[in-house]
């Protein structure tokens, strides 16, 4: 079973090469490093060797496993910690704010039923929420909006968004940074593409038809993108 | 007919034929789950169409190897959802989903026992078992395998997997009395349908789980399985026809020619 570094979350270093980068930035032997889209990111104060945390806020994987036993008041504050978050990526990619206001409601209420059957031993609870987002967004650019809508958000955006105000905390800055060095391990043509349907919603052949390449080259971009995004980021196999 | 002499070569003939055909199918059905593979760093993106989709995940509900990889790959891609920028959702959207949980039922676990007492499975309503189980006809000898690789091991996965990467391909998850899933993955194209189990209870040694085609002529053993682990894999013996339901019995050791107990679960096709 493939498993993500966050089961060390806070006790262990990410499991890369200590190579000569981390010789000279010791972020990167920091704990608060491990995170792998850990829930730690989302207000917990994360104990990078100083004080400890003062009691900490519950994570989304506690509050989810509470969702999962019917708790209410646990939904609502699974809401309070990541809503910004799953409505910042559905907005990414359903641009409509009343659209993307209806994917993000479905989003929870698909989060609330199928709680119960969360198993944390496969990820974390904020990559299975985003999961689900992204799947429900993709869907709904999918269904409601015509080829060339897309074709015209093709190239307004970047990559690099802003760091945002709203949860911009020490461990969001960290997670960013440390997204961005793992992006920056693939190649152009890679990122390219994993950006395209990551970001943008397309499916492999629709990435082809835009870069006007071959279908199998696109595929092999993504895996190998794919691949290389994995090991960067410390997810174990 | 021919005389006796004859008689042993059409059968060595038929079965080098059979095992070629054995070899060609394993053959398939390994390139069948390598390009399932391949697919997974795609899907994780939500890059492939529906139809690739489908088909990854009816074979990835057959494959814990591929589920796996799959899981590895989602983790990866939502950390890209992480780059996102942070956006407040509109102020009213919160108590709008509140407001709706109280008519929203939550999907239980597979390793929940259902709170439910087992029914004899004659007296289940619309169950098309009604007729099955009153019409029990000993069917002398059991159906046993049919020469494809074996029940549980890396055979059974590959041709879970084809079957699961048949055009046709479905799949369906129900709970079973007493506690646990079980997913049936079909196909009528291939004519074979296997099970993926979990969360049942370990029996005693002298008891086995037997699966059963069931149709208004009564119920074919489609063979036995025991669970280990967290999952357990199961290609039915028989050809799958679609109609059939597919039950499951908890018999003694060794399994029996017709079911001595009530199904803890029945799936309709």
């Amino acid at each position: 079973m493939r498993r993500a570094t966050r089961s060390n979350r806070g006790t262990r270093p990410i499991e890369r090469g200590v190579g000569v980068e981390s010789l000279i930035d010791p972020r990167k032997q920091d704990p608060v490093l491990t995170l792998a889209l850990d829930s730690d990111m989302l207000g917990v104060v994360v104990d990078g060797g100083g004080t400890p945390a003062p009691a900490p806020a519950p994570t989304p994987d506690e509050l989810l496993a509470r969702v999962g036993i019917g708790d209410r008041e646990a939904f609502a504050a699974l809401y309070d910690v990541t809503a910004a978050r799953v409505f910042g990526l559905v907005r990414r990619l359903v641009v409509d704010p009343a659209q993307a206001e209806e994917v993000t409601q479905d989003v929870y209420l698909e989060i609330w039923q199928t709680a119960p059957r969360f198993d944390a031993g496969r990820g974390s609870a904020l990559s299975w929420m985003f999961t689900l987002a992204h799947r429900r967004a993709v869907d709904r650019i999918r269904a409601a909006q015509a080829a060339h809508d897309r074709d015209l958000r093709i190239g307004a955006r970047d990559l690099d968004v802003p760091v945002d105000t709203v949860a911009e905390t020490v461990e969001v800055r960290v997670e960013h940074e440390r997204v961005h060095e793992a992006l920056a391990d693939l190649t152009q043509l890679q990122r390219e593409c994993v950006t395209l349907a990551y970001y943008e919603g397309l499916t492999q052949r629709e990435i082809s038809e835009r870069l006007e390449g071959p279908l199998g080259t696109v595929k092999t971009r993504l895996r190998d993108g794919m691949i290389r995004l994995r090991s960067a980021l410390g997810v174990t196999t | 007919m021919t005389g006796g002499d004859d008689m042993t070569e059409p059968r060595d003939h038929d079965r080098e034929h059979d095992r070629e055909h054995d070899d060609e199918r394993v053959a398939r059905d390994v390139a069948a789950l390598e390009a399932m593979h391949e697919l997974a760093a795609a899907h994780a993106l939500d890059a492939l169409d529906a139809e690739e989709r489908a088909a990854f995940e009816a074979a990835a509900a057959a494959s814990p190897q591929l589920r796996a990889e799959a899981d590895s790959y989602a983790e990866s891609a939502a950390v890209l959802g992480a780059l996102a920028e942070p956006v407040e959702p509109p102020p009213g959207l919160k108590q709008r989903l509140v407001a709706q949980l109280d008519g929203l039922p939550q999907q239980q676990p597979a390793s929940r026992a259902l709170a439910h007492a087992r029914r004899r499975w004659f007296e289940r309503p619309g169950a098309i078992l009604g007729a099955a189980a009153a019409a029990i006809i000993l069917i002398a000898g059991v159906v046993i395998g049919v020469g494809w690789p074996g029940p549980n091991g890396w055979g059974a996965q590959l041709e879970m997997a084809a079957i699961a990467a048949a055009p046709d391909a479905r799949s369906q998850t129900h709970e079973v009395a007493g506690g646990g899933e079980i997913t049936l993955v079909s196909s009528a194209e291939r004519g074979r349908s296997g099970v993926v189990v979990s969360g049942l209870p370990e029996l005693a040694a002298d008891q086995t789980y037997e699966l059963w085609y069931l149709d208004d002529s009564g119920a074919a053993s489609a063979g036995t399985f025991d669970v280990s682990g967290d999952e357990t894999r199961r290609v039915l013996e028989g050809e799958f026809i679609p109609g059939v339901a597919v039950g499951v019995t908890v018999e003694p050791a060794g399994g029996s020619p017709q079911p001595t107990t009530e199904p803890i679960v029945v799936i309709p096709t």
